[in-house]
């Protein structure tokens, strides 16, 4: 009875945690396109939940990777119980909560990784945790996915320009890319639907097999997809209300084409990457794209101390959260009453930080994203002349 | 044991995939303003985040992407191939995303049998 209750508690918290990354995220896919105005925010916002939903349909590669590589589950390895998961879950949301809060640049499924490793590490010490799957799953994903997105959309937004470039001062026509940013961006929601909302499966699925309700090594249940791809859709949907009230700051200058070219990236990045198992922030990739297409317009140079600080903000993302979910899990182990004192702790976090929200203090330091926030990491001259073109 | 060669297809899937469909439409793009059919599009709404364009400004805007077509020196039948190129490009643009989606999807693979 009280391992079905922590099973539930623990499912309800996951849930939790899916629709605040999808509440987080709505402005990663969705901002560009309404700031450009090729899309109306409420129909930006509807379509974004809509293809979250679908996205999460896709695959499971990712929900795989963290039921059943991260953590050595099933003979010889250690058996996570769900009181360690649960842990983790509290770790990863105070920590997102607090980033918010603080509008540090964090990423949530770091967030996640790093309670759950931390809360482990409490558990069963080092040898619980499989290193190598971290490392070639999660870490070297992290630095290399938005370095793969950074030189990608550098590549498509150069490209973007220079095929539509005319020298003759005749119009040019790169308004037509707001018609094809409303595609862009909603394969970027759709590739978020993908990797993000896999991640609380595979949370889900781990805390089944943890009590044995299901084998190890078994991929995510269709009850669980569908109860996540619903959470991360109205995350989505509700995140977006918010973003529509506070468009317009801290945004940075984007062109139809140069967004263009960035959405494409992010989306191809992602979707590959997801295809591969590789649960990285969709965060982080949309922000290297965001930084390589602005790299890729003519007369722009890179803030290095802008993007420092969100770099730093990465880093600490994970240990960070580790520590949290360690601290909760340390707690857990006292029995129903290290439970019940997390749960308490969570909620109280969880309660405050919502009140704190509701007092429309609302700034592009907390909410409209960090996305548009690493765009400023790049500065770029406005309209600068065209070249002469070398005349034959 | 890191698996290297992941991250290597992980960029080469990207970095194909977008410059394709990137390239694709900003082609279609360009020949549709050869064709004289310049697009001219209208933000959906006005923020106030960054500099969008008017009414005014569209309107301006489509004067001129109209004078610069009647000034072409090409002759109607080059304009419409130009304009049935720039639709193959654009659909071209949107067959590389469905077949990009098609690829990682393998639930899709049943309907034409490779599964």
């Amino acid at each position: 009875m009280e391992t079905l209750l922590i099973v539930v508690l623990v499912i309800a918290l996951a849930l939790f945690f899916d629709f605040t990354n999808g509440f987080h995220d709505t402005a990663n896919a969705m901002a560009t396109p309404i700031a450009t105005g090729a899309l109306r925010p409420k129909v930006a916002v509807t379509i974004a939940a809509i293809l979250n939903l679908v996205g999460a349909f896709l695959s499971t590669e990712v929900a795989r990777t963290i039921s059943g590589g991260i953590i050595k589950e099933g003979d010889g390895g250690v058996l996570i119980t769900p009181e360690l998961i649960f842990a983790g879950l509290i770790g990863a949301i105070v920590w997102n909560m607090v980033t918010w809060l603080l509008g540090l640049p964090s990423s949530s499924s770091h967030a996640l990784f790093g309670g759950l490793i931390g809360s482990a590490l409490v558990g069963f010490g080092v040898q619980a945790i499989d290193f190598s799957v971290v490392l070639s799953k999660i870490v070297l994903p992290a630095v290399l996915a938005p370095l793969t997105a950074g030189v990608v959309a550098y590549t498509a937004t150069k490209l973007a320009y220079s095929i539509t470039r005319r020298y003759d001062g005749k119009p040019d026509g790169r308004d037509g890319f707001r018609h094809g940013q409303i595609f862009s961006s909603s394969l970027v929601a759709l590739a978020h639907g993908t990797n993000d909302a896999q991640k609380t499966m595979g949370v889900i699925t781990l805390t089944l097999i943890s009590v044995g309700l299901q084998p190890a090594g078994s991929g995510p249940e269709f009850w669980v997809i569908v109860v996540c791809a619903i959470a991360i859709a109205l995350g989505t949907y509700m995140g977006g209300w918010r973003i529509i009230k506070t468009l317009g700051t801290g945004l940075t200058d984007v062109k139809p084409a140069q967004g263009f070219a960035a959405e494409t990236s992010t989306a191809a990045t992602i979707l590959a990457s997801t295809h591969l198992g590789f649960a990285l922030s969709t965060t982080q990739v949309a922000s290297g794209s965001v930084v390589g297409s602005g790299l890729g317009r003519r007369g722009s140079k890179v803030r290095w101390r802008t993007a420092g600080r969100i770099g730093v903000g990465w880093l600490l993302t994970l240990p960070a959260a580790g520590a949290v979910g360690a601290l909760a899990a340390l707690v857990a182990q006292l029995g129903v009453v290290g439970i019940i004192i997390d749960t308490i702790a969570g909620v109280v976090v969880i309660a405050t930080i919502f009140l704190w929200s509701r007092r429309s203090e609302v700034s592009s330091q907390n909410v409209v994203s960090e996305v548009a926030d690493s765009g400023s990491a790049v500065k770029i001259k406005r309209n600068p002349k065209p070249k002469k073109q070398v005349t034959r | 044991m890191i698996d290297w060669a992941a991250f290597v297809v992980v960029f080469i899937a990207a970095f194909l995939g977008a410059t394709v469909i990137v390239s694709t439409y900003a082609l279609g793009i360009r020949l549709l303003t050869i064709s004289g059919r310049t697009p001219i599009v209208t933000p959906a709404e006005f923020t106030d985040a960054i500099t969008v364009i008017t009414p005014a400004e569209a309107k301006a805007a489509a004067k001129k992407a109209a004078k610069a077509a009647k000034k072409s020196p090409l002759t109607d039948g080059q304009k419409r191939a130009a304009y049935v190129g720039a639709w193959t490009c654009f659909v071209l643009s949107a067959l590389s995303v469905i077949v990009g989606i098609f690829l990682i999807v393998p639930a899709l693979h049943r309907f034409i049998g490779i599964a």
